[in-house]
């Protein structure tokens, strides 16, 4: 735990810290994008250099996913640039915390800005020392942020590599590429708790199958793009209803 | 898709995705967002994952089939029903899995 009063590296290490439970849900992700990467046809070092330069798990999956599929670099790219259109938000709640740092600390924490990362440093943020009285120390806490951070990425570094390992030695007979449609379904109906997330999926899924014959798989972008209409549409007929 | 596209396209999506935890830290910080991004950010992962499973499940090369004589719709079913009764990621997973290597036998 943070208190106040800590020094740079006692930040540090506690941002490390807090975020290492999050690395027990990460890691399996990271190993089956390693998978899925190589039965897509990636070369290794190419997936693993797509961990550092794109580092956004969901992202990276959908990517893979869609070059197994055999779509275009259109497609992909735009899948992909909305799936991550949500870092803005993170970027947003996380900029009254951080714009007094200098260019580059921010830098470095918006490229480490994850939803995992995200997630742990803006509670040490909000967190509220009442054990002291506020004194004229230094802000500290974006050592804090570069500890989440960091060991988040270096988790996902690690079982991406793990993933490469393993997945070039498993005869491509235990379908593991079969992981990533199930990781979909399973992140899938954790969203489904509210009318308008339904209905941006069922429409999304069911316009998938509509335009399935639509070239370089244009038409998942196309489902998407209905699903997020349906989706809008939904809330607001919800709160007319209200 | 060739090598090259590939590199130039994971360093785009590596740069926009910069660009965008970037925005609001480096370039815009005082400014706040539009409630109508906030809504659209939130369907957008439940449409992204629902197109792509119904995708992977049930279209092959540009065409829709239903193949209930194979192994993997079944499997999704199961992983699907566990996923409602878990909420439980790599449960999921794992008896999707599970469903596979069972079905694989049967069929």
């Amino acid at each position: 735990m943070a208190g106040p009063g800590m020094s740079a590296g006692g930040e540090f290490l506690a941002g490390c810290r807090d975020e290492a439970p999050l690395l027990l849900g990460v890691a399996p992700f990271g190993m089956i994008y390693g998978i899925a990467a190589l039965s897509a046809g990636v070369p290794a070092w190419l997936a693993q250099l797509a961990s550092a330069v794109v580092f956004a798990g969901a992202a990276q999956l959908v990517i893979v996913q869609m070059l197994a599929a055999g779509a275009g670099a259109l497609p992909i790219a735009l899948t992909s640039g909305l799936l991550n259109l949500r870092h803005v938000l993170y970027s947003a709640s996380m900029a009254e915390y951080v714009r007094h740092l200098p260019r580059r600390w921010r830098l470095l924490l918006a490229y480490l800005l994850t939803d995992e990362a995200y997630a742990v440093a803006v509670l040490r943020y909000q967190r509220r020392d009442h054990s002291a009285p506020p004194a004229p120390a230094p802000d500290l806490r974006h050592w804090y942020f570069l500890g989440a951070g960091f060991t988040l990425w270096a988790g996902w570094q690690l079982s991406t590599a793990a993933g490469l390992l393993f997945g070039a030695t498993i005869p491509s007979e235990w379908e593991l590429d079969f992981a990533v449609p199930l990781t979909f379904i399973a992140l899938l109906t954790l969203l489904l708790r509210e009318r308008a997330g339904q209905a941006a999926a069922l429409v999304a899924g069911l316009g998938a199958l509509a335009f399935a014959a639509l070239p370089y798989k244009l038409g998942l972008v196309a489902a998407i793009l209905l699903g997020l209409l349906a989706g809008v549409w939904t809330v607001r007929r919800l709160e007319r209803a209200r | 898709m060739s090598a090259t596209t590939l590199v130039l396209l994971l360093v785009f999506v590596g740069v926009l995705t910069f660009l965008y935890r970037y925005a609001m830290i480096g370039v815009f910080a005082s400014r706040s967002l539009p409630g109508w991004l906030h809504a659209l950010c939130r369907h957008i992962a439940p449409a992204s994952f629902a197109a792509l499973t119904a995708s992977a499940l049930f279209v092959s090369a540009g065409e829709v089939q239903f193949a209930f004589d194979t192994p993997r719709p079944w499997a999704a079913l199961v992983a699907v029903t566990v996923a409602w009764r878990t909420r439980n990621v790599l449960a999921t997973i794992g008896a999707g899995m599970a469903a596979l290597y069972l079905l694989k036998r049967l069929f």
